[in-house]
This record gives C-alpha cells, structure tokens and sequence, in this order.
C-alpha cells in the first residue's frame, strides 16, 4: 500500500515537471504583436489603380495659308485657330502580369476653317472630338506584350485603330528589342465643293514599327526606331482648296496612296550637376516628294529632390510635296494641293517646362507640371502651346 | 540613308559592353528616361502632325484618326 502511494506521488512530481514548461509558455503572451503579412507586406489587391493622369493644353494658332478660304481670291487665308485638349489617362494592374491603360483625349477646335462652306454640319467653326483608346500589356520575365483599341468620333467623323506591340529585353536588360504594328480606318463624310455631301469615304493606315533600345555607359542611354506608314484612301481633309487663276478655287487633289519611311535616333546623357542632355534626330522620306529632317535637344535640371526644369529646342526642314502649288488651272485633272502643311517649310519649337513631384499621404507621388512652348514656320504660321498637367502615383 | 544605318549600326555595336544592375542608378533617374509621358507625347504629336506633312510614322500610324490629319 505504501509501495503503491509513493509510485503515486513519483507519477505526479513527474507531470508536474513536464507540465511546468507548457504552463510557463501559457503564461506567455497568447498572440504575437505582428503577423506576416507586417513582416512580407500586404498582399496586393488582383485589381489594383496604378496611376491617374490629367493634362489640359491648349495651342493658339496664328499665319495664312494658301489652302484656306478664308482670304481674298487667290491669296492666303486665315489659318487662325485655338485648339483645347484635356486628357485623361488611368492605368491599372491585373493580377500579377496584366496592366491596362485608359486614355480619353479630347479636341475642342475653334474658328478651324472660318469661312468654309460646310453648312451642313457646322463643324468649321466650333468641333468637338474625342477619343478613347485601351491597352492590354502583359509583361512576363523579359518580355511583353500589348494589344491596343480605340474608337475616335468627331461631327461627320469616325475612325477605329487597333494595333500589337511587343519587346524583348536581352543582355541583362542591357537591351531591348520592340516591334509593333498598328491599323487605323477612317471613315468620313465627303463634301463637294459647293457643300453637298457626296456620302461617305475613307480612309486606312498601316504602320510597322522597330525600335532598339541600348545602354551604352551608366550615364548614356540610346534609341533608334524606324517606322513605315502606307495610307491609302482618301488623304484629303475634304476642305483644303487650291486657288485658281481665275480667282476661284477647288478643292485639293491627293494621291490615293501614300508610302512613308520615318527613321529616329534619340540619345540621353546624365550630367554630372544633376542634369541630363537628350539630343535627337529624324530622317523622313515619303513617295510624295518630302523629305525632311528634324534636330531637337533638351536640357534637365534637378533643382531640388522634388522639382526640375527643362528647356527644349527643335528645328525642322522638309522639302514639299510634288504637287504643291498656289494656283491650278480650274478643272484641271491634276493633283495639287496647296496645303502649307505640305510646302517647303522650316520650322522652330522652343519650350520650358517644370515639373514637381511630391510624398504625400495618401499616394506614393503627387504629379505636377507646367509648360509653354512656341512653335513658328518660315511661311507665316505661329504657334503658342501652354500644358499643366496632373498626375497620381499609387 | 546609307549613312544612317551605319550610324545606327555603329550605335548599337558601341552598346555591347554590359552596364552592370549595381552601376544604372544615373540612368533610372526620370531625367534620363527617353520616352515621354504618354499625354505630353501625344500633345506634341498633336503639335507636329497636323502642321507638318513630315510629321508622324516613328511609333504611331503617321495620319488617320484625327480629321484634321
């Protein structure tokens, strides 16, 4: 019997101790301060906002041009015209690999043709337009690629474009390979020259694209890009005329079929005062006869971890087309146009531009920008371009 | 035109050398970046190609889309 006590009492001194850890950890806080997901960050929504952009612009237009009808018989005409543009972009992530971009720009054209006789629609002298524009891009390791749509709709006016891209990135990253091509449809209405709509015509574009984009130092960077753009269709605008000798006009003649070549070197060199240099130039040539070239540059500077400034210049040359001309005999089956947009030309662009970005709260980087540029051509057009914009990083 | 593939050749050829991950803080800077902010490109294609029969082709259909193109 008191064999049988004393093994009791061993058997409860030994549940005792194994016992004691399990209720010194009781005694323990029951739950951690943190949990993984402190630790790994919060996982990320499957759809998430990415960024919110707004820009508004607007470009007052001043100079004369022979395809206007807006002048004297047999002189250039008005070109005078205020273009206002806000846009509104948002780009979104889906899941791990899908990123989708929402674009809405819309034109508000005043005075574009202030005399045109387009009576019908009215929209010579006040025209709204307005797009919008998808892109699908999924990115996987080093590659991407995107699917792009759009639908664009101004008075008598519609056009659809859709379009692939996409890139490669090799050597590290120390390269990358793009391509995509890109299809735009137009379809319009077709005025006569008295104003008598003649129903509808249209007009496509197909482009190609290739671009290299190559590290050369830790502070250069580099871009070559060519690209091919075959039109066919109606190419006039159904409101530009050619004067006659006469004093009377019609309206411009285009080839039905358009071939273009653009060829773009871009360069970017980091300064060692917080500033960068970017220089480019672009060759282009087309089966109308132009051919032009065009040379800009832009100086960055860093004024303070939040805020910078840039001055860019741009000067452009080109050649006219064939069959630009002033005058053409009246009724003659040729093509002319008299277009200025299509006459030997050269052409200057100074701008500056500040840009700030600030932490605030409740976005990882609010966005802000403003700039003005001057736009002026050697055959009697001005152009004054004022941008702000305002932006969202999430 | 000759001339500007071997430009381009040359400027590619010239990229061989590989800038390590550690040595790219100078060209993730925004300043460096060489492409645009989507809505300010699109306010200077808007600038050029409707003032400019040269304009457009490098990147986007160069006409179409626009009546006034």
């Amino acid at each position: 019997m008191r064999k049988r006590a004393a093994r009791s009492a061993l058997l409860a001194l030994s549940l005792a101790i194994v016992a004691r850890p399990a209720a010194a950890e009781d005694a323990r806080p029951s739950a951690p301060l943190f949990n993984d997901a402190d630790i790994l960050e919060k996982p990320r929504p499957y759809f998430q906002i990415e960024s919110i952009a707004l820009r508004y612009s607007r470009f007052d237009q001043s100079g004369t041009g022979y395809q206007s009808r807006a002048g004297k018989p047999g002189q250039p005409g008005s070109e005078e015209m205020r273009v206002e543009q806000p846009q509104l972009e948002v780009t979104a992530r889906q899941g791990t690999h899908l990123t989708h971009r929402i674009w809405v720009p819309v034109d508000i054209v005043t005075a574009a043709s202030p005399d045109a006789i387009d009576v019908v629609s009215g929209s010579s002298r006040r025209n709204e337009a307005a797009s919008f524009d998808w892109t699908a891009t999924y990115a996987r390791d080093r590659t991407t690629a995107s699917i792009r749509n759009g639908l664009h709709n101004e008075e008598n006016y519609r056009s659809w474009n859709t379009g692939l891209a996409g890139s490669r990135s090799f050597a590290e990253d120390n390269t990358v390979l793009s391509a995509g091509v890109n299809v735009v449809v137009d379809w319009f209405d077709r005025y006569l020259i008295d104003g008598t709509n003649a129903g509808h015509n249209a007009r496509s574009s197909l482009n190609f694209n290739a671009g290299l984009t190559q590290l050369l130092s830790p502070t250069t960077v580099a871009h070559v890009d060519y690209g091919f753009t075959l039109q066919e269709g109606q190419l006039s605008n159904g409101w530009n005329i050619v004067p006659t000798p006469q004093g009377a006009f019609q309206l411009e003649n285009l080839p039905p079929l358009r071939r273009r070549h653009a060829f773009v070197a871009r360069i970017a060199q980091h300064l060692p005062w917080s500033g960068a240099l970017h220089g480019s130039y672009r060759f282009y040539v087309d089966d109308w006869g132009i051919v032009a070239h065009s040379l800009e540059a832009e100086l960055h500077q860093r004024l303070a971890s939040f805020a910078r400034l840039r001055f860019n210049y741009r000067y452009h040359t080109q050649a006219g087309a064939d069959f630009f001309r002033t005058s053409v005999p009246l009724g003659a089956p040729i093509f002319a146009t008299a277009d200025s947009d299509l006459a030997p030309l050269h052409a200057h662009t100074v701008g500056v531009k500040g840009t700030f970005d600030f932490a605030v709260p409740f976005a990882r980087t609010l966005h802000a920008d403003v700039a003005v540029e001057r736009y002026f051509r050697s055959n009697d057009l001005r152009v004054s371009v004022y941008s702000c914009g305002l932006g969202l990083l999430f | 035109m000759k001339r500007l593939v071997v430009a381009s050749l040359a400027l590619a050829l010239g990229g061989c050398a590989i800038v390590p991950q550690n040595r790219r803080a100078r060209l993730a800077d925004p300043m460096m970046s060489l492409a645009q902010d989507p809505l300010e490109a699109h306010r200077k294609q808007k600038l050029y190609s409707t003032r400019e029969g040269a304009a457009g082709g490098d990147g986007l259909a160069a006409g179409g889309g626009c009546g006034c193109q």
